[in-house]
């Protein structure tokens, strides 16, 4: 009996392939027999889009030239650009990792640009894998500035920053084909490409209107994103909602606070608090005074951050240090020093007479990082503090000031 | 001693002219060197039997007349005694002190190609007049059991294009192809023309062999896809001989062809078009002419 039911499940399934293969058979001889960007065309690509990894195999393997031959035969290389070009766009949605290995070979000259960029579109998409990025540097090189740009983009999607001057010259070009690709290249790019937005819609330019919008669109994606299952997804979208610093988004962020991942509450506390938002502060500073040590570096990393993206939260560190907490003072000590608040330097030298040894060494340390000359006097007095850490620290941050 | 013994049984085992190894190679690639490296063999020692060893009882031998374009081709022997009569003649009447290099094996499934250049000298037994020597062959393999074995060479196969003006088209090959042509528009009816051994390649522009790429591994592999492609796109040729030539018994041909070649697909309006030259061989030894090789989009247009 269980055998048999056994037997059954296995038709099922073995039916079920055979019936997802055909599909995906199907739907590439609509490709091949439409041209590229074609209503028909499209349709074939979304609904092996929409089949998704069951079809990936079949979709890999229209990538190689060499599957062309025996069964696989065409004879016609235009037929097999489109297969190539729409399997790309296709793996592009499904994002199968293992993809890459198949599109990287085949970004260089031996194929078409359509081919080429296709290609290029869909790494990008499928994300970082060492070969992809390393395959799409070299296409960075190219003499065609229309492949450089989605070599660009590529990498810019795979969280490489290789590419940005090349994205920069294309926004700055007359091309609009250039332009054109940029920003599209940056609105796909979610939030690996919101840092580099944020600074060209800052410069003078001839498309600060266009980014400006794109800006807009990716700021709705990161929003939705927010409620992305991926821990990293929603701390990524905060993170790059904070660069934006568009208030619009603070009540969706807000919510994030309760987060069970440290990671998105922190980078959500860190967006709010670059926005001015005291409830993105508070949480910082109260993560700061938190004996988990854990919670405390968090703390000072992510102010850190927004001290030096934003300078919002200046004036609540130098007050900390002259707080009861002397967790809060050691923090504030530590986040100045890294932020390198000069504003700060009268109150840090207050600091090296805490009558708590931790406060005074990330005093003197912070002192070391500010550099300048008024500290020597002070610092040198902590040489004979009568604890060792802060005397160590002392000479450190004397030997970060130089020779007087 | 024994040590000494030990040696000579494993030079014993190497087998003659070993080709270094090469990257790349494969056991098949290896069993092909191997073949022509028998060849090659007999002819130094004058050992015909040797040499016969990698010829298949199907071979047939064409003449490239130093010419890299097939409208100049002819054939030269149409099956293997023929070839060993000649071979048996040749060695008798001259010493070959050549050696055999193989540039280019391509390999796809029971099928295989290749490429050799012999370099060395050819000396006349009687006169002991040397002849120094270059030949660049062509040759076409089928696997049968373990042994690769030879089913056809191009002799003198030129490495450039030179003028070729083709032989007018023989009545008999000239009709078999136009026929053929109509079993693809049809779309019934083509696998009837192939041999059973069948093998087609991809020239991808090129006339040089070592561009060739085996597409079909038999009239099987044909059918399959055959069977594929039909339901979902319909044909439209347009050929036009441009030289056939016959062996002495009428039974081993070639041809080439000029053909403009188009699709049309059912799942839409696109339509694929392209110009192309073909080279073909056939042989009748079945009954009646089949279709043994079959070389796609030749770039033969500096000769024309």
């Amino acid at each position: 009996m269980i055998a048999k039911r056994l037997t059954c499940l296995l038709l099922l399934g073995l039916s079920a392939c055979s019936t997802t293969e055909e599909q995906v058979v199907e739907l590439l001889e609509q490709m091949a027999a439409n041209p590229v960007d074609s209503p028909a065309y499209q349709q074939s690509i979304d609904e092996l889009a929409a089949i998704g990894r069951p079809a990936a195999r079949q979709l890999i393997a229209r990538l190689n030239p060499d599957l062309y031959l025996g069964e696989n035969y065409r004879e016609f290389r235009d037929e097999q650009e489109k297969l190539r070009i729409g399997c790309a766009r296709a793996l592009g949605h499904i994002k199968p990792r293992g993809a890459t290995a198949a599109l990287k070979d085949r970004i260089t000259t031996a194929y078409t640009d359509r081919e080429r960029i296709a290609c290029l579109w869909a790494m990008g998409q499928v994300g970082y894998v060492q070969a992809g990025v390393d395959a799409a540097k070299v296409q960075l090189d190219d003499e065609d500035p229309i492949i450089r740009i989605h070599a660009a983009i590529a990498l810019l999607k795979m969280d490489d920053e290789l590419g940005t001057s090349e994205i920069e010259a294309a926004l700055a070009s007359s091309d609009p084909e250039l332009a054109q690709a940029a920003l599209q290249g940056l609105e796909e790019s979610g939030y690996f490409g919101v840092p580099l937005l944020v600074e060209l819609s800052g410069r003078a330019g001839p498309h600060q209107a266009a980014l400006r919008s794109v800006i807009a669109k990716v700021k709705d994606q990161l929003v939705a994103q927010l409620e992305a299952e991926e821990p990293v997804h929603r701390q990524r979208a905060a993170q790059a909602l904070g660069y934006i610093g568009d208030e619009g988004a603070a009540a969706a962020l807000a919510d994030l606070l309760e987060d069970p991942s440290n990671q998105v509450r922190f980078s959500t506390a860190a967006a709010l608090a670059t926005m001015g938002r005291s409830q993105g502060i508070e949480f910082l500073f109260e993560a700061l005074r938190n004996t988990d040590s854990i919670l405390r570096a968090n703390a000072v990393k992510f102010l850190t951050n927004v001290q030096q993206q934003s300078g919002a939260v200046e004036a609540q560190l130098i007050a900390a240090l002259g707080d009861e907490d002397p967790l809060s003072r050691a923090g504030a000590a530590q986040v100045l020093g890294q932020a390198r608040v000069q504003s700060a330097l009268s109150a840090l030298l207050a600091a090296t007479a805490d009558e708590v040894a931790d406060v005074r060494a990330n005093a003197a340390i912070a002192l070391g990082h500010i550099g300048g000359d008024q500290s020597r006097a002070q610092l040198e007095k902590l040489r004979h503090d009568s604890d060792a850490t802060v005397s160590y620290y002392a000479e450190w941050a004397l030997g970060q000031l130089g020779s007087s | 001693m024994q040590n000494a013994i030990c040696l000579l049984f494993v030079l014993l085992a190497l087998p003659p002219f070993a080709a270094p190894s090469r990257a790349g190679e494969t056991p098949e690639t290896l069993l092909i060197r191997q073949a022509l490296a028998n060849d090659i063999s007999g002819y130094r020692r004058a050992d015909t039997e040797l040499a016969l060893k990698a010829y298949h009882p199907h071979f047939v031998a064409y003449q490239g007349h130093a010419n890299g374009d097939p409208r100049a081709w002819t054939v030269l022997h149409e099956n293997r005694d023929a070839f060993a009569s000649q071979l048996a003649e040749d060695l008798s009447a001259q010493r070959y002190e050549v050696t055999r290099t193989v540039p280019f094996i391509a390999v796809r499934a029971t099928h295989a190609i290749a490429t050799s250049v012999d370099s060395g000298r050819v000396v006349d037994r009687q006169t002991s007049k040397a002849t120094p020597v270059v030949i660049h062959r062509f040759w076409t393999f089928l696997k049968e059991e373990d042994d690769w074995l030879a089913t056809g060479m191009v002799a003198d196969l030129g490495d450039t294009l030179l003028p070729a003006a083709g032989t007018p088209a023989n009545g008999e090959i000239a009709e078999l192809l136009q026929r053929e042509s109509q079993a693809w528009e049809a779309g019934s009816g083509i696998l009837g023309f192939f041999d059973a051994n069948f093998t087609g390649y991809e020239a991808l522009g090129a006339f040089k062999p070592a561009s060739y790429k085996i597409a079909f591994s038999g009239s099987e592999e044909l059918e399959k896809w055959l069977d594929k492609r039909l339901p979902y796109v319909q044909y439209d040729l347009d050929r036009k001989v441009l030289h056939t030539a016959i062996g002495p018994n009428g039974d081993e041909a070639l041809a080439v062809t000029h053909e403009k070649v188009a699709v049309e697909h059912v799942k839409g309006p696109a339509k694929h078009h392209k110009e192309r030259y073909v080279f073909w061989t056939l042989s009748r030894r079945s009954g009646s002419w089949k279709v043994t090789n079959m070389v796609f989009d030749l770039g033969l247009e500096l000769s024309d």
